[in-house]
């Protein structure tokens, strides 16, 4: 008795948790449950199941080609965000005391920065250099809103990195730009991996900037928000459910891959 | 010869503290030479300014006569082990040896041969592949100290690089590496604070004190003659003596302490009649003497403790102060509490300026 006395507080901290995984997802797995109904709308009983939604998605041409506008933009950003991030993150790395932590933070302001925000200030920003809308527009948007991750990334990297590393290479006859390149960089390999990941996720789940700074040509998020504007059904459920998976499955490995370098 | 390295009144200072002050020093081609001295002395400045990590407030840095004192570490042909070995982690053991010889543009064939060379040196040909986290700390050390000699430096430094190994492990690097300068007949700059360290394997210990050179020798010499109390508490133990000069030549001194008798060897400055100096006498150099004679003194054991090869004891003098001895087997069975007959051989006993005295 006293055992189960003392365990009180812990048995509801375990079911709280629990509680909190059902309410995670009990929404998803509903989601993805309708994907397989075989019937117009989404409502219980499920009845027949069917394959049918994600055959028709697979050759639905819009949706293909939302995809690839949506890996296109997650590209051109990984590329941009990645360069300037690792960038600013040795920047500040080699700032020392009260300018690198003023530096740290202004680099880390567009990641808190609300969506909506940025997204109008952005607009108002390209429409003052008369930049039209489309994919540079949204590249810059997503941009912004990356680099943070990356410069957070890189420099805890950074500062685990031994000083002498960049010495030792320097001594064997490596001027800066060479040590970089053969020995800070391939250091920081890991954490760029993961950031780019950071990056891709970021980029192909983005909303609100994308509204604001694209052209015709939808992205995914735009895309499915259209279709739900014209009523739910179980195509847009297959839709979630497979991007949520590719997603989930890219997450996974970001973060599995960013452990076992870390081990190393 | 010209010496390989010089430093003329190199001075290095941040901001207000002198971490080196008006250097000279001049190291010969082929030797293993030794910076010596407690932690802050400046041995460790001197070391990343010849190896380009530090630009020297005022003076000159020659590199077999060459000025080098501005150029940057990768415009030098000298290298450095450092203290954390400093390998990199995503390279295996030949691409890290291969490093330096990669910049200096070898072509791929020379640089195989010189990484197997260099790895059949120290025994770890079978290791090339390895990555530096599946090493020991030793076979690190090793691998550490090929890269650094691969591209085959006019100089090696050596920033304690043997503080990070265990003790037994330590002992035989001190004789690997000194093997390995032998037989490369490359210049060594070690830099330590372990005066044991620096007796193994040294041909010239440099004792630096305070950004200054206090001494500088073959160890035999600085253990033997020390120059300065520094120098005679740093290097070994000792017993410091208070005494007055009675006189002086070429063959020895003599000295009045506690209102005796006693000798010492000439010293290395000019001493005159009346000046207070200080007697360095080793705990190995007190003997005890079986009957009371002219020449030696009386005193009273007041600790002995047994150290395996040899018995430690604190004996206490008529004038209350208190002496090391170092007993080997055999030499004496005298017990706490004894009272015993001691002296020195004036030849294993040397005369020092008094510092505090002079003021």
């Amino acid at each position: 008795m006293r055992t189960m006395l003392a365990d009180a507080p812990r048995t509801a901290l375990t079911m709280a948790y629990w509680g909190f995984v059902l309410y995670l997802f009990l929404p998803l797995t509903l989601m993805m449950a309708m994907s397989f109904k075989n019937a117009a709308f989404i409502a219980f009983p499920i009845g027949d199941w069917t394959f049918d939604w994600y055959l028709k998605v697979m050759q639905d041409k819009p949706f293909l080609e939302a995809c690839a506008y949506s890996v296109l933009v997650a590209g051109l950003t990984t590329l941009a965000a990645t360069v300037i991030g690792v960038w600013i993150a040795m920047l500040i790395a080699t700032t020392e005391g009260r300018w690198g932590a003023v530096l740290f933070a202004l680099a880390c302001l567009p990641a808190v920065v609300p969506g909506m925000i940025s997204a109008i200030s952005l607009r108002i920003f390209i429409s003052t250099i008369d930049m039209p809308t489309g994919t540079s527009a949204i590249v810059l948007g997503h941009t912004v809103h990356a680099v943070p991750f990356v410069v957070v990334m890189a420099l805890t990297r950074l500062r685990s990195m031994p000083a002498n590393l960049v010495d030792a290479a320097r001594d064997l006859g490596a001027d800066s730009v060479v040590a970089f390149f053969r020995v800070t960089l391939p250091y920081l390999g890991p954490a760029i991996g993961g950031g780019m990941i950071f990056c891709i996720l970021l980029s192909i789940d983005d909303f609100v900037r994308t509204f604001f700074l694209g052209g015709y040509r939808p992205t995914l998020p735009m895309l499915i928000f259209a279709k739900v504007q014209g009523g739910m059904s179980p195509e847009i459920n297959a839709m979630a459910t497979l991007v949520l998976l590719v997603t989930g499955a890219v997450g996974l490995y970001a973060e599995y891959y960013t452990r076992r370098s870390r081990s190393r | 010869m010209d010496p390989v390295v010089q430093f003329q009144n190199v001075t290095k200072a941040y901001g207000q503290a002198v971490a080196v002050d008006d250097l000279n020093l001049t190291i010969q081609a082929g030797k293993f030479v030794t910076l010596l001295g407690p932690s802050g002395c400046g041995k460790s400045t001197t070391l990343r300014m010849l190896g380009g990590f530090e630009i020297p407030n005022s003076g000159r840095i020659l590199l077999a006569g060459k000025d080098v004192t501005r150029l940057p570490p990768n415009k030098r042909n000298v290298n450095i082990v450092f203290q954390d070995y400093a390998l990199f982690p995503h390279m295996n053991v030949a691409r890290n040896i291969a490093f330096g010889l990669e910049l200096k543009g070898l072509d791929s064939s020379a640089i195989h041969k010189r990484v197997m060379e260099l790895l059949a040196l120290v025994q770890l040909q079978d290791y090339a592949a390895r990555m530096p986290s599946e090493l020991s700390g030793g076979q690190r050390q090793r691998v550490a100290l090929m890269r650094a000699l691969a591209p085959d430096p006019q100089v090696l430094l050596l920033d304690e690089p043997l503080s990070a190994l265990d003790a037994k492990l330590r002992q035989q690097m001190q004789i690997e590496l000194k093997s390995i300068q032998e037989r490369t007949g490359k210049t060594f700059l070690f830099v330590t604070h372990d005066q044991e360290e620096a007796l193994t394997m040294s041909d010239q210990i440099v004792v630096m004190n305070n950004g200054k050179v206090e001494q500088m020798g073959d160890p035999h010499t600085l253990y033997s003659r020390p120059q300065s109390v520094f120098v005679a508490n740093f290097i070994g133990d000792a017993n410091l003596l208070r005494a007055k000069v009675v006189g002086a030549d070429a063959q020895g001194t003599a000295l009045t302490w506690n209102g005796r008798q006693v000798g010492a060897l000439p010293s290395a400055h000019a001493m005159k009649q009346g000046d207070s100096v200080l007697i360095v006498v080793r705990p190995e150099a007190l003997r005890f003497l079986s009957v009371p004679s002219g020449e030696g003194f009386a005193g009273k054991i007041r600790k002995r403790v047994f150290k395996g090869n040899h018995t430690s004891m604190t004996i206490e003098v008529d004038d209350g102060s208190q002496l090391n001895a170092l007993v080997h087997p055999g030499e004496s069975e005298a017990i706490s509490g004894e009272d015993v007959w001691l002296g020195w051989n004036p030849r294993a006993a040397t005369v020092i300026r008094d510092e505090s005295a002079a003021g």
